[in-house]
């Protein structure tokens, strides 16, 4: 019982960061929302027994993804603060269309859909480190290989393309 | 205990907010900051398939671990363009980097 009141306190948490991040003015404040969104994601991943993957979550973007967003928001600090117009297109309604269609589609079908015949299991398997490692370096070695060079890649082109030219 | 669909439901909830910022926001960093929320929900969404329906195979974790990997390079090459677009030409607004359109 305890869980399920926890579970719907970050559930609320997680809704409320995440609108705060594409509703907010301030540039700044929607990058602080937008770390409280990723937490209550690693907790969802805690409830859901996968520690590991929650770890990793806080890690990577808790910590890196979020220091990355922030340093790119202080390097091209400019005009669009302040007003909606600023900060929001001409396209507002028609993106609330959009967004607000496609979560009553995606609700209705989480919703009906019965995911398993013979009925769902009420509550999460745990899903031990050891399962994680054996699935990742057993069965999907080669892509956790092209997964590292393609992030070597992605370093090397970010530093290329961010780098200050000479004669510039 | 909390069932599948609460998860689902709230992914769905999640993703949508991010589609919404990703439409309506003018700010490159702003459009990335959605994109993240979107790939969040996503990964919720495997990580609950994997948890709740597939204990033995866990193939929604495995999906889960390669979406953060890929969203980390994905960020960092996109940040390097939005620097890359503000030296040149001082704004980091998408409506104005169009040069690629005609």
């Amino acid at each position: 019982m305890a869980t399920e009141v926890l579970w719907w306190i970050f559930a609320a948490a997680i809704v409320a960061f995440s609108a705060g991040t594409v509703f907010s003015r301030s540039v700044l404040h929607s990058a602080i929302f937008l770390i409280g969104s990723l937490a209550g994601v690693g907790a969802m991943y805690l409830f859901l027994t996968v520690e590991f993957l929650a770890l990793v979550q806080f890690l990577i973007y808790g910590g890196a993804v979020t220091v990355l967003i922030l340093l790119a928001l202080m390097l091209t600090r400019s005009d669009a603060r302040g007003t909606p117009d600023a900060v929001n297109g001409p396209q507002l309604p028609f993106a609330l269309l959009v967004s607000g269609g496609l979560m009553a589609v995606l609700i209705g079908v989480a919703a009906g859909t019965d995911w398993r015949p013979g009925g769902v299991p009420d509550s999460p398997t745990n899903i031990g480190i050891e399962t994680i490692s054996e699935r990742l370096f057993a069965d999907f070695g080669a892509p956790f290989v092209i997964a590292s060079a393609l992030l070597l890649v992605a370093l090397v082109g970010a530093i290329i393309l961010a780098r200050q030219e000479e004669g510039e | 205990m909390v069932p599948l669909e609460n998860y689902l439901v709230l992914s769905a909830i999640v993703f949508a907010l991010g589609v919404y910022g990703v439409l309506a926001r003018r700010n490159a960093v702003l459009v990335l900051m959605a994109i993240e929320l979107m790939l969040n929900a996503v990964s919720l969404n495997f990580i609950a398939f994997a948890a709740y329906l597939d204990p033995g195979k866990i193939t929604g974790a495995i999906f889960a671990v390669f979406i953060i990997t890929v969203a980390a390079a994905e960020v960092g090459l996109a940040l390097a363009i939005v620097i890359r677009l503000f030296r040149n030409r001082a704004t980091s607004n998408v409506d104005e980097a169009a040069i690629l359109k005609w």
